[in-house]
């Protein structure tokens, strides 16, 4: 299985949301619906600025935190990409708190982010967004050849931005979308190195199916044992009522009158 | 003698009056959606009935029914209420000595049993753990309803444990709660009040010595003032 | 102005549902996603059938990239770049992807329709074609009759607007014909070219992008204003290593990315243009062996920016002096490989000429015209055209589409001796006929009346400054007829609406492109034309053939038109549909490939630094710096600029871009705003020197713009009911521009001359 990625080269972005579009259009996104944000990032007071465009977007994380905590598995690793399959979505939005790069959002009641493009690639066409970009800021590929293409570009990018760096090749386990930027990603607001909480693995690992399978066990369990206990008490209770311990009516015995 | 329904009578004891059943029902049925609509997040195999939105709307509705039942009660049956709560946390001798003989009672054995008031051992932790875990499940279910953006993604995972396996342990005690009823034939006791006499001597001995000594002790009184 | 609504009284037939475009009998919804949810919802759209491939030439924006466009089942479904097309190169801005929304936009114009109601009380009937056209004919002319052929105005833009103010104006023979691209965009970068170096710029503005080492743009927000190929040929320039110099009052996308932002003074880039002519003449950095060859009047340019130092500058344009001296050497370090340049919107200050005429001679000092890296020169399309008898008046609406021309010795006239009505020789000089010029005389009769209308995909209430002018015009015209694909704000002033077909759904005339590599392109339809519109040729062969020009439209199909220019260079439809929709021609781009004979069409065959055309006009015959208006005390200056994700006044209402950028913002400096007591997100009035107003709009507090001026994006603030979507989203700049100070050399309508200031009130 081959592994895929995106590369996005913040430092041709400029930010004309060509791929927003694209995107909408060629996935057949519903009102309101976008996979792709563009936000304008300023720094510093008139007239000492600096500034950019992030080109927010899916960062198909390894280690993925929405896949960690999707109850339903609607959200899954393919190929590298971090897919998410809306049929399968129970809406329960738990993908929308665990991104550390917020990208997930509740749309018509289910989860909506990028998928990636995987239908589009395997029906022989490139990601809607990668074949547009007139900045050519995106490319897409193996990730062994995305990744030398960002080394090649950071690299040339240090003539105008000495800080230029690849974010993605160890964050989260390693991005399917490695980023080519100008600078630090706090300058753009984005995580250093984002971790999946612990808690959440847990909870996936074993919260999860060991609470439907402990209760579903009980429950077996608990039923077998409820026919022996009761079936052993009635026996008791006969034994008591020959004993003349108890009175025994459960079985149409004389009832008592008065005192 | 009187044809009216006794509260201790020779077949029958009144075990649960009206309001403690009433809301006893409010907590039983909210349980159950809640765990019901719950399991439609957390299993796999269930998610199919979430979109749409009812499952959430039904879980939410739920739940206030589930936190209203100690105000409920509070105000219903203030006494019983009061009862339930200290009683559910005092242990005397014969509850510890019961406690260690919990599995000859699990299989249906009563004899040999320390004799138990109102509330047998068992019946008072399960009240104890109801109450610890509901708080538990009731302040992370507030915290993923009402404050998810302030928790972050690790603070929303602790919520999302923390209320599954409050879940867990609740799911398993109402296991355990069906388990007794069942093998002690006690069901009547929440549908209609009262439950089997035998039954009461055999569990709950010292509370039906109360109840007949209460009895004798009313009785006299009726005797004296007919004379 | 008073909202009027579009009160339609639909024809008994639509309501039985169409053959063609089965879409138009299911309910409208917003969005592109809502009518592919119609369809299989499992299959994505590229899984439902086979996908038909037809070319086409995008109509979203006037920069006309070639596309491919995919079909599914008779529904368009996706347009991407064509690969062999020279501006798309394969690639399409987010205008072009947003052209499938354009077409299925649930607001479009159905049907030809009649006013019933009073003229702009936006009440109609439906009528079919038949009807339409030959009230049409009937009324043209009955003006005609009344006031001659030069008493109608046609005003076009957009892809089909050649059949109209370019081939039904002159076969009718009235010589007010205009395109808002001339006066209200590129004339004076036009005339000013024209005058220095022998022609217009051209609609492919010829920068060498291949090999630009350094670069300035004045105001360009290449980005923001996104067209395509510029976005590559910038992104790939930067990325080779080329310096970039911005001038502008706002930190622009293309200001972030560039090595020098100069946060200049609004109105004063003619200051620092001598400036750099006074650095790189007395630095001695020009390139001298160019200027010595190819210029005229060095010695007078030398003298006269002598006095212009950096320091001058410096105090008029608010900038250090170093920093202006600074970026003239960064310039002069990569000639010949370094331009200033030309943009597109030139139309602000009313000396937009001088402007232009001061960046080309920054350009003829650094050698770059005919240089690698420089500018080249656009040849023009060896294409025939079809044959017609000679045009009763030869037309000059110009534009963004136009062959570089000649200007006449003497202007055209009319069939009664009219020439064409906006001034052109008295209140300006030279240039293609002034859009904005033609209003008054509808109102005032002045040199002669102009009594009837027809406007072709011009939003005329969103273009034309002083729009509360233009209702007064459109009221007092006897006959408006309205072509368009929208119902426009002006489509409720109009007595007969014409419904076009969107580029989509038609074919047109064959796309030419003078170029470096000048080429022809197809526009050829993906699917039949939806509910019951036509396409525009086919509504000017109706129209022409009912007015008596029959011998202009003498090919009966289309197809036969097209074909017939197609043999001039040995091709035919089908040939350039087997050859990917695009032919290319060889270029002439640089110096040398003229062997020698000059390129440059000026009286001298050289470059005028010194204009005597300008001179015996009573010009300045060299640029001078000339102060504009300061904003009044509580006032900032209204700048106004492009979104990324829309066309001037076009798409706001195109669900897709809609979706993306639905309202406009004015940004103020963050500075400003606290002194205003305005917060970040408020909605505020904005009101002008003469009170006019326009709003809500949002307040974007910024430190990315100067305390002096605000900044918004055209287009919005629309009057437009019909318009579900854009209908009084944001604010209008048109509506605020209720003045323009008229460019006295190219007729251009200088329209950031109007100030504004905030009121939360009212809001």
């Amino acid at each position: 299985m081959s592994q895929y990625a995106f590369l996005l080269d913040l430092g041709r972005c400029i930010g004309c949301q060509a791929c927003v579009a694209s995107c909408k259009v060629g996935n057949e996104l519903g009102e309101g619906q976008q996979y792709i944000e563009l936000i304008e990032k300023t720094h510093g007071e008139f007239p000492n600025l600096t500034g950019g465009w992030d080109n927010h977007r899916c960062f198909h994380c390894g280690d993925a935190a929405c896949v960690t905590v999707c109850p339903t598995g609607a959200l899954f690793k393919e190929d590298g990409l971090t897919r998410l399959d809306r049929d399968i979505c129970s809406g329960c939005s738990y993908c929308t708190e665990a991104c550390p790069y917020d990208i997930p959002v509740m749309w018509e009641g289910k989860s909506s982010k990028c998928d990636g493009c995987a239908e589009t690639v395997r029906a022989g066409g490139t990601p809607w967004c990668v074949g547009t970009c007139p900045s050519m800021a995106l490319e897409y590929g193996p990730r062994e050849e995305i990744r030398a293409e960002a080394h090649r570009r950071a690299e040339a990018l240090r003539g105008r931005y000495p800080n230029a760096q690849v974010y993605g090749e160890t964050q989260a386990g390693g991005l399917g979308l490695l980023v080519v930027m100008p600078d630090d990603p706090e300058l753009l607001d984005i995580p250093i190195d984002p971790k999946v909480p612990f808690m959440a693995d847990a909870w996936q690992k074993v919260v999860q199916p060991a609470s439907v399978g402990i209760t579903i066990g009980a429950a077996v369990v608990a039923g077998a044992a409820a026919v022996i206990a009761r079936r052993r008490h009635e026996e008791e209770l006969e034994v008591l009522e020959a004993e003349g311990v108890i009175s025994g009516h459960a079985d149409g015995g004389e009832e008592e009158e008065g005192q | 003698m009187t044809t009216q329904k006794q509260a201790l009578g020779d077949r029958e004891v009144l075990r649960y009056r009206k309001r403690p059943r009433i809301v006893h029902a409010i907590l039983a049925s909210s349980f159950l959606i809640l765990l019901l609509t719950g399991l439609v997040i957390l299993w796999p195999a269930l998610s199919f009935l979430a979109p749409g939105g009812t499952t959430r709307w039904l879980h939410r509705v739920a739940a206030v029914g589930f936190m209203s039942v100690p105000i409920v009660y509070l105000i219903a049956d203030r006494e019983g209420a009061k009862e339930l709560m200290v009683d559910s946390f005092k242990y005397d001798r014969d509850d510890w000595r019961w406690i260690k003989r919990f599995w000859s009672y699990a299989f249906g054995h009563t004899a040999n049993m320390p004799k138990q008031g109102r509330l047998n051992a068992g019946q008072k932790m399960h009240h104890a753990l109801v109450m610890l875990l509901s708080a538990a499940i009731v302040a992370s279910g507030l915290a993923l309803w009402f404050f998810t953006p302030s928790l972050g993604a690790t603070g929303h995972a602790w919520a999302v444990v923390i209320h599954d396996l409050s879940m867990l342990a609740l799911t398993l005690l109402l296991v355990g709660h069906l388990y007794f009823t069942f093998v002690y034939k006690a069901l009547s006791g929440m549908t209609r009040g009262y439950v089997d006499k035998d039954e009461a001597r055999l569990e709950h001995a010292k509370w039906l010595e109360e109840l007949e000594q209460e009895a004798a002790e009313g009785a006299a009184e009726e005797d004296k003032q007919t004379v | 102005m008073a909202r009027v609504k579009l009160d339609i009284t639909r024809r008994a037939f639509l309501k039985g549902g169409l053959a063609t475009g089965g879409l138009a009998a299911i309910a409208p919804t917003a969005s592109i996603g809502a009518v592919n949810g119609m369809l299989n919802a499992k299959d994505p759209w590229y899984r439902e059938g086979a996908i038909e491939t037809t070319y086409n030439v995008c109509d979203v924006c006037p920069w006309r990239c070639g596309v491919v466009v995919k079909t599914v089942n008779g529904v368009v479904r996706k347009i991407d770049g064509n690969p062999k097309d020279p501006k798309s190169r394969g690639m399409l801005c987010a205008r072009g992807q947003g052209g499938v929304s354009f077409m299925y936009d649930p607001d479009r114009l159905q049907a030809p329709m009649i006013r019933t109601g009073e003229r702009g009380s936006g009440q109609f009937k439906e009528v079919t074609w038949e009807e339409a056209l030959d009230y049409t004919a009937a009324a043209l002319l009955n003006v005609k009759d009344k006031y001659g052929e030069e008493a109608l105005a046609v005003f076009g833009h957009t892809s089909g607007d050649h059949w109209f103010a370019d081939h039904f104006a002159q076969a009718w023979g009235t010589p007010n014909a205009a395109k808002p691209s001339a006066s209200l965009c590129l004339s004076p970068r036009d005339e000013a070219a024209t005058l220095t170096y022998g022609s217009a710029v051209g609609g492919h503005e010829p920068v060498d992008w291949d090999g630009i080492a350094a670069m300035t743009l004045i105001g360009s927000h290449i980005g923001e204003d996104a067209r395509n190929t510029v976005m590559q040929d910038f992104a790939n320039a930067q990325a080779r290593g080329a310096k970039v110099i911005v001038l502008d009052p706002r930190f622009s996308s293309v200001a972030a990315k560039a090595d020098y932002w100069l946060p200049i003074k609004p109105g004063t880039d003619t200051a620092l243009m001598l400036a750099w002519m006074n650095v790189l003449i007395t630095e001695d950095l020009y390139d001298k062996a160019y200027v010595a060859t190819w210029t005229e009047g060095f010695d007078q340019l030398a003298a006269h920016v002598a006095e212009f130092t950096p320091d001058w500058a410096a105090g008029i344009t608010d900038l250090p002096a170093a920093q202006i001296r600074e970026t003239a050497q960064v310039m002069a370090a990569n000639l010949p490989r370094a331009a200033v340049i030309p943009g597109r919107h030139t139309v602000w200050y009313g000396n937009d000429s001088q402007r232009m005429r001061a960046t080309y001679l920054v350009n003829t000092l650094l050698g770059a015209y005919g240089r690698e890296g420089g500018m080249y020169f656009n040849k023009s399309v060896y294409l025939e055209h079809y044959p017609y008898p000679p045009y009763t008046v030869t037309g000059s609406s110009g534009g963004c589409s136009a062959e570089p021309g000649e200007e006449a010795a003497e202007l055209p006239l009319g069939p009664t001796g009219k020439a064409r009505a906006d001034g052109v020789r008295e209140v300006f000089m030279r240039g293609p006929t002034a859009m904005q010029e033609l209003i008054d005389p509808m109102v005032s009769g002045d040199p002669y009346p102009i009594k009837s209308l027809m406007v072709y995909g011009v939003n005329l209430l969103n273009s034309i400054p002083n729009p509360q002018k233009t209702i007064e015009a459109l009221k007092a015209l006897e006959f408006v007829v309205a072509i368009d694909v929208l119902p426009q704000e002006h489509i409720a002033w109009a007595d007969v609406v014409l419904p076009e077909a969107t580029y989509l759904e038609r074919y047109d005339d064959l796309w030419t492109v003078p170029h470096k590599t000048p080429y022809i392109a197809l526009r050829e339809p993906a699917v039949d034309p939806l509910y019951d519109t036509k396409p525009g040729w086919w509504i000017s062969r109706e129209l022409g053939t009912r007015v008596g020009l029959d011998a202009f439209y003498k090919w009966e199909t289309i197809e036969e038109y097209l074909d017939k220019r197609l043999i001039s260079v040995g091709s035919s439809i089908e040939k350039l549909k087997a050859e990917g929709g695009v032919i290319t021609q060889d270029g002439k781009p640089y110096l040398e490939d003229f062997d020698g004979s000059s390129p440059f069409h000026t009286e001298t065959g050289k470059i005028n630094l010194y204009s005597p055309e300008l001179a015996e006009a009573g010009h300045d015959p060299m640029p001078v710096y000339e102060p504009v208006d300061e904003p009044p005390t509580g006032f900032f200056r209204l700048l106004y600029g492009r979104s990324p994700v829309h066309t001037f006044a076009k798409t706001q209402n195109t669900p897709v871009l809609y979706e993306i950028d639905p309202e406009n913002e004015v940004w103020v400096n963050a500075g400003a705003c606290e002194e205003l007591g305005v917060a970040d997100g408020d909605y505020v009035m904005l009101e002008n020197q003469d009170g006019a107003r326009s709003g809500p709009v949002k307040v974007k507090a910024t430190e990315r713009i100067r305390h002096d001026a605000v900044y918004m994006v055209h287009g919005f603030g629309q009057n437009a009911p019909g318009l579900t979507n854009a209908n009084g989203k944001g604010a209008s700049d048109t509506k605020l521009q209720t003045r323009y100070k008229l460019d006295p050399i190219s007729g251009g309508a200088g329209m950031r001359v109007n100030f504004v200031r905030l009121d939360k009130e009212g809001v």
